[in-house]
């Protein structure tokens, strides 16, 4: 009886998830409610959980609770440590959950609500939360190792290098890109830059707390920071309103990259206990409140989708970043429906930390579909805006026209109706000078998020909801820059080190400095050019990110069908090769696209030679700025041709070794640990 | 009522796991040494050597 009973909820979960997905696909005309995207994601991850996942789990991986994980063989009370599943499960969450998923829909959203929610669901199901389930499974049975270290041993020694270098090359260009999303979202803004830069001086306080007067107290010292933070925030509208300090607080965009550079060249070179570590605890509790927060907000509110299911840019016009929805929406979100980077942290900390081998299954690929959810919410917020406010806060200047008054007439001229009255107001009422030409996404998140708290918990505060929107969407990027920044000077003195060994210790000064200032000046560099650039910096920038975001996922699913054609011959190998072959069909023909289309919006050689041609013309102003722009447009291009020249030789350096497995030329040598019975209690996890 | 509080314990562990503050307690019972300024040092400087040398996602 209980059988048929749960046959028939299972039944149930999959009609509503299908029913729901039929309904946001079909409908057309009339506005959906934000709960159809919610009902429709929530049900399909839980049906791909329960089905798709455990039978991958079982029949595919074998995994078994009876063998003992690394946590409990290697057990050293740091970081081989058996955890709680459902503890390990929030520790990943937190770990994998960055601006990726918040930022990357948002601008996805210009393509309308249906193509990005689609991508992110399905994605994640049969992509994103697969790839991480397989990494994290792949490196628990291997003692935790890497996923460098994984790709050099499982497919040689070219994977190997290619993985590593991918990894430095993406770091540089994320850093880049969430630094710019980081200044679109300050630049003009006295009450955000205040609120922001207050957050230094607490963050420093908190280091300080933590390591002489109270030390160990890291939840007490983060409770205090966080009332220190809304207080900032409270003094922010307070600054913003004075004639003397809003004009000290007022930057422009290359004041705010300049700051930004300097910060993270600090952040890098500065004892981590006295601004990293206590801003790190901070942003990852502020995060997992705001995200419970706004999945509350959105059950209280339900907003009605105000962005119609398709915009007439899906012909690849869009004026947030040109190309059409195909390959263009799967590389803008990358995170939330599969992301590459989790394959880093499914080969980092969490493997050594898994009690029972099952407990991969909630946490490898239940904590991708949370993270998938957090995407559809930012998809909600985005969507609930006013279409013409969306496009007037994300528009570029370069495309809509200087004046309030000639981007509102092109906007409406879209079918998108928007005054400079009704900019005006919202920008009054969430206290900022204007809120046009805000490109990156995380103002048009920041309002949406606004109102749905504001509607959940008092209209006054919108002002407030706003601010403390940005605040956690700034200290969110800022986390990531700063660690980032930090990672890859240990990666490039790394490198040195084999150069000049002084250049390797990681203590020595003269190297900190060096190597500090060589990475921020790498990530630097494209942040400025993008600070600069005409088109916005996001139109270049995002999907140069999301190429590579991409293609390092296509190495991590190059090493999952490794593994799996070792242990199962080509039986299986559909699971992984089917989201590799979407991935390489999406990155390629974006990556073509990028550096030869001859759309000077899309192609960045085609852009280098239109500006070019404008030169020779004589129709140039400033000819110093637009040989700049020229030789940045060749650089992406290089960039772009250069992850794609990486990706292909781990490619066909994969299918060399499936070949030969396949073909029974080459032995299908496993490298996992030995079988050990576990010893480990029930109660001890 | 008991469910609300293994909730409760439960994210009670999870905020403190996240801190750290369950990792420091394991790493003084591991090495049988009280609490103190100098072991909290020498546990955070080691913790957050090893957090800081891997890439953050996006």
């Amino acid at each position: 009886m209980r059988k048929l009973l749960g046959h028939l909820l299972w039944a149930a979960v999959s009609m509503t998830a299908a029913f729901a997905l039929a309904g946001i696909a079909l409908n057309r005309g009339e506005p959906v409610n934000s709960v159809w995207l919610v009902v429709a994601a929530v049900c399909t991850y839980l049906v791909g959980f329960r089905f798709y996942a455990r039978f991958i789990g079982a029949r595919v991986m074998g995994l078994n609770n009876d063998r003992a994980t690394p946590a409990e063989r290697l057990r050293n009370g740091h970081d081989f440590e058996p955890t709680n599943k459902w503890i390990l499960f929030g520790h990943h969450f937190a770990a994998i959950a960055g601006p990726g998923p918040l930022v990357g829909p948002v601008l996805a959203a210009q393509f309308g609500y249906l193509p990005g929610t689609l991508w992110i669901i399905i994605g994640a199901v049969l992509g994103g939360c697969v790839q991480d389930f397989m990494i994290l499974f792949a490196s628990m049975r291997r003692d935790g190792k890497s996923l460098g270290q994984m790709a050099r041993e499982e497919i040689g020694k070219v994977g190997g290098v290619v993985a590593l270098v991918t990894v430095m090359c993406i770091m540089i260009i994320l850093l880049a890109v969430i630094a710019l999303v980081f200044v679109n979202a300050l630049k003009g803004s006295p009450w955000g830059t205040f609120t922001i830069a207050c957050t230094m001086p607490i963050a420093v306080f908190m280091g300080l707390y933590l390591r002489y007067w109270r030390p160990g107290k890291v939840l007490e010292v983060s409770l205090l920071g966080f009332i220190l933070v809304v207080l900032a925030i409270i003094g922010g509208q307070w600054v913003s309103q004075s004639p003397t300090l809003a004009p000290l607080f007022t930057l422009s965009g290359p004041a705010l990259a300049v700051a930004v550079i300097i910060y993270g060249f600090f952040a890098s070179a500065l004892p981590v206990w006295l601004l990293l570590a206590p801003r790190d605890y901070l942003s990852t509790f502020v995060k997992l409140g705001v995200v419970f927060l706004l999945a509350i907000g959105i059950l209280l509110v339900r907003p009605q989708l105000q962005l119609p299911a398709l915009t007439r840019f899906a012909d690849g016009t869009g004026p947030i970043f040109a190309g059409k929805i195909f390959p263009f929406c799967f590389i803008t979100i990358a995170c939330g429906a599969i992301s590459g980077f989790h394959s880093l942290i499914s080969s980092g900390t969490t493997p050594k930390m898994i009690a029972r081998e099952w407990h991969a299954w909630p946490v490898g690929y239940g904590a991708m579909a949370l993270e998938s959810f957090v995407a559809i919410m930012a998809m909600i917020a985005a969507c609930s805006l006013q279409p013409g406010v969306y496009f007037a806060v994300n528009s570029p200047a370069g495309i809509v026209g200087q004046s309030p008054q000639s981007a509102t007439a092109t906007i409406s001229a879209w079918g998108y109706p928007v005054t400079p009255l009704d900019m005006e107001e919202l920008a009054r009422q969430v206290g900022e000078q204007t809120l046009f030409f805000r490109t990156g996404g995380a103002p048009s998140l920041a309002l949406g998020m606004a109102h749905i708290f504001a509607s959940s918990a008092g209209r006054g505060l919108l002002g407030f909801w706003y601010h403390f929107a940005i605040m956690f969407e700034a200290l969110f990027i800022l986390t990531i820059v700063d660690a980032g920044t930090r990672v890859g000077r240990f990666m490039l003195q790394d490198l040195l080190g084999h150069v000049w060994k002084p250049m390797g210790r990681t203590s020595w000064m003269p190297s900190v400095i060096l190597t500090s200032a060589g990475i921020v000046l790498a990530w630097g560099y494209f942040l400025y050019q993008g600070v600069l650039d005409p088109l916005g910096g996001i139109n270049s920038l995002w999907p140069l990110f999301g190429i590579a975001n991409q293609l390092l996922a296509a190495v991590a699913l190059c090493l999952a069908t490794t593994i799996l054609v070792k242990m199962h011959g080509a039986r299986y190998m559909w699971i992984t090769c089917l989201p590799l072959v979407w991935l390489i069909a999406a990155t390629f023909t974006a990556g073509y696209q990028k550096i030869f289309s001859p759309e000077p919006r899309i192609g960045f050689l085609s852009q280098a030679a239109e500006l070019e041609a404008a030169m020779r013309a004589g129709s140039v102003s400033n000819l110093a700025e637009t040989s700049r722009l020229i030789f940045n447009a060749r650089l992406d291009a290089v960039v772009c041709g250069l992850f794609l020249i990486l990706v292909t030789a781990i490619l066909a350096d994969s299918m060399r070794v499936w070949y030969g497995i396949l073909t029974g030329r080459r032995e299908a040598r496993s490298l996992e640990a030995p079988f050990v019975m576990t010893q480990l209690k029930a109660e001890e996890i | 009522m008991t469910l609300v509080r293994t909730c409760w314990r439960m994210l009670l562990t999870l905020l403190k796991e996240l801190a750290d503050e369950n990792a420091y307690q394991r790493h003084l019972a591991a090495h049988g040494v009280p609490h103190s300024a100098e072991q909290w040092r020498k546990f955070s400087d080691e913790r957050l050597l090893g957090r800081f040398v891997r890439p953050r996602c996006c």
